[in-house]
């Protein structure tokens, strides 16, 4: 009854420097993360952020499930840049590139595409490795420190555990579906399978509370920890070092007006056509892979 | 075997929006230390009753209570769930239900969590309840990668953390393969003549009741219809067949044979009784 991990959210085990860092550091850099990239328009800076994430999830060894999780950016991400060239989010008047049929690709709105990918990229791929690596039990104990609520603590690390319980039980119903003739696969499949799985759902939860209920859930004393973070000197200097850095480049990048380099890098007609024809093209390939897959006989 | 640790005064219960009675008049006394077993038909109140005696029913499942159970002097419509569990622990019948942590050794740790136990003296109480059920070394496994029997153990684990002095089990083997119920039950039969544990176990298994248990307890539609030692209640074998229980294959046996003239005395619950008695008989 063992449960593969499917969904790229949680925990890869491991040992790597990166694995032993503390939550707080992680989150320090997650939440850093997040306002620099949102208080610049620098896309060097945007990309190295990503880069640095990358380099930390080949440190952790986690390459491949960090890959999968970013898989998502594919049609964000495409989907994004095909809009900006096709209608800049920056005022007019814009520079056309190339007609191309009925639609004229814009220069002018593709700065700010990147800009745009840049920030979800950064803050998604430094989110993915910071989830991959840490033991939820150890960011619900850091949680637990920075007094979040026992209760909404208690739930979030429950989402993440109920999760691939619920994968595994959809996937017995669908198997019950098939023996019995029938469909077991694509959309229509899934689609009556989640009746089921939600009053099954509903059963166990409520099993849950009282089972956790009778071991003093709700308790309201002082409550203690299994687990116990250690805090290192390591990690002090990382979360140092990480909001030196982050907050020198967010209050250079506001002291410059968002450091918007858009004036010196300049993209051209050629690169924005052949850009446009991948993104485009990525794009629609998956919303047909999607469509195929949902109506699927 | 001293004073009743649980007592139930002519308890009635139903659960709200339902107008038929989980529990009717019941009373009943337990004394600590005694190892209870409780027969019935699904939907005889058995679970109920389990649930009443660490104040679920009624505090957490609404519904209208009357009489007064009452648990190590305390009673259970006054106090909240939380107070109790510190008295009554009960694991139930499905235990990947009843799991929500990352590890084992988390599982198990959760009620220490909850009562406040420091932190330096969790380890030594999370390995001691691992032991005690079997799984020491299982400390950082997935409860969710466990078989059924240990995903079990591991309930009742979590709950022996807490040093209960009633462990209630709602047909704790139901999951289980003859090993795994072998091992639940010893466990169980340890706890009790070791530790002097209450154990009320709520079970179909008839064999094993007749073995291990002081008392049986009888229900039906919500009512203690028999209360006594197995051999009493077990020797009923006609009263048990109009409620549709089954008896212990060695009493069945017994039965058939005293039908036939052959058997004289009293039915033996146990199989070796049974054996015994058989053998003497063939040499005689």
């Amino acid at each position: 009854m063992s449960i593969s991990n499917p969904l790229p959210l949680a925990l890869v085990p491991g040992n790597s420097f990166i694995h032993n860092v503390s939550p707080g550091p992680k989150m320090i850099l997650v939440v850093g993360y997040v306002i620099l990239a949102f208080s610049t328009q620098n896309i060097i800076i945007l990309y190295s952020m990503a880069a640095i994430a990358f380099i930390f999830a080949i440190w952790a060894g986690i390459l491949r499930t960090f890959l999968k999780g970013l898989l998502i950016l594919l049609p964000i991400g495409s989907s994004l840049l095909a809009l900006q060239i096709l209608a800049p989010a920056v005022e007019k008047p814009w520079t056309a590139a190339a007609e191309l049929g009925p639609v004229t690709l814009y220069i002018d709105g593709l700065y700010y595409g990147f800009v745009l990918l840049g920030r979800i990229f950064a803050s998604l791929a430094i989110a993915l490795v910071m989830l991959m690596t840490t033991h939820p039990s150890d960011m619900f104990t850091t949680f637990t420190k920075l007094r979040v609520p026992y209760t909404l603590n208690f739930m979030q690390a429950m989402t993440l555990q109920l999760i691939p319980v619920f994968q595994r039980e959809v996937g017995i119903i669908l198997s019950a579906q098939k023996s019995r003739g029938m469909k077991g696969s694509g959309f229509s499949a899934v689609l009556p399978s989640f009746i089921p799985v939600f009053v099954g759902a509903i059963e166990r939860v409520q099993q849950l509370s009282i089972s956790l209920e009778s071991r003093g859930f709700g308790s309201t004393g002082h409550k203690t920890s299994y687990r116990k973070v250690k805090g290192k000197w390591s990690d002090t200097a990382i979360a140092v070092c990480s909001i030196v850095i982050m907050a020198t480049l967010a209050v250079m990048s506001i002291m410059r007006g968002s450091w918007n380099l858009s004036d010196q890098i300049t993209f051209s007609a050629n690169f924005v056509l052949g850009l446009f024809l991948l993104v485009a093209g990525t794009f629609l390939t998956i919303v047909t892979i999607t469509i195929a897959f949902m109506f699927r006989k | 075997m001293s004073n009743p640790i649980i007592q139930f005064d002519d308890v009635s219960f139903s659960y709200a929006g339902t107008d038929s009675f989980a529990l009717q008049s019941v009373s009943l006394e337990i004394k600590e230390g005694e190892y209870v077993a409780i027969l019935g038909l699904n939907g005889a109140g058995k679970t109920t009753l389990g649930l009443c005696v660490n104040g679920i029913v009624p505090t957490m499942l609404g519904g209208n209570l009357t009489g007064k159970v009452t648990v190590g002097g305390l009673d259970v419509s006054e106090y909240p769930v939380r107070e109790l569990a510190k008295l009554v622990g009960i694991v139930f019948d499905n235990p990947e239900f009843q799991m929500s942590q990352m590890s084992a050794a988390e599982e198990v740790a959760l009620g220490l969590e909850h009562a406040g136990v420091p932190h330096e003296a969790m380890h030594e109480i999370v390995s001691d309840s691992l032991a005690m059920v079997g799984l020491a070394g299982f400390e950082a496994r997935s409860p969710l990668g466990l078989s059924g029997g240990q995903q079990q153990r591991l309930a009742i684990a979590a709950v022996l953390a807490m040093k209960p002095r009633i462990l209630i089990m709602d047909e704790p083997t139901s999951n289980l393969d003859p090993i795994g119920k072998q091992e639940v039950f010893d466990m169980a039969a340890k706890l009790n003549g070791e530790q002097g544990m209450t154990v009320i176990v709520i079970e179909h298994e008839v064999e094993v009741m007749a073995r291990y248990a002081d008392r049986v307890i009888v229900m039906d539609g919500g009512r203690v219809v028999m209360n006594g030692t197995p051999q009493e209640i077990f020797s009923r074998v006609d009263e048990l067949a109009a409620l549709k229980l089954r008896v212990p294959e060695a009493v069945a046996l017994a039965k058939q044979l005293e039908a036939r003239g052959v058997w004289k005395g009293d039915f033996p619950v146990r199989t070796e009784t049974a054996v015994d008695r058989v053998n003497a008989m063939l040499k005689a």
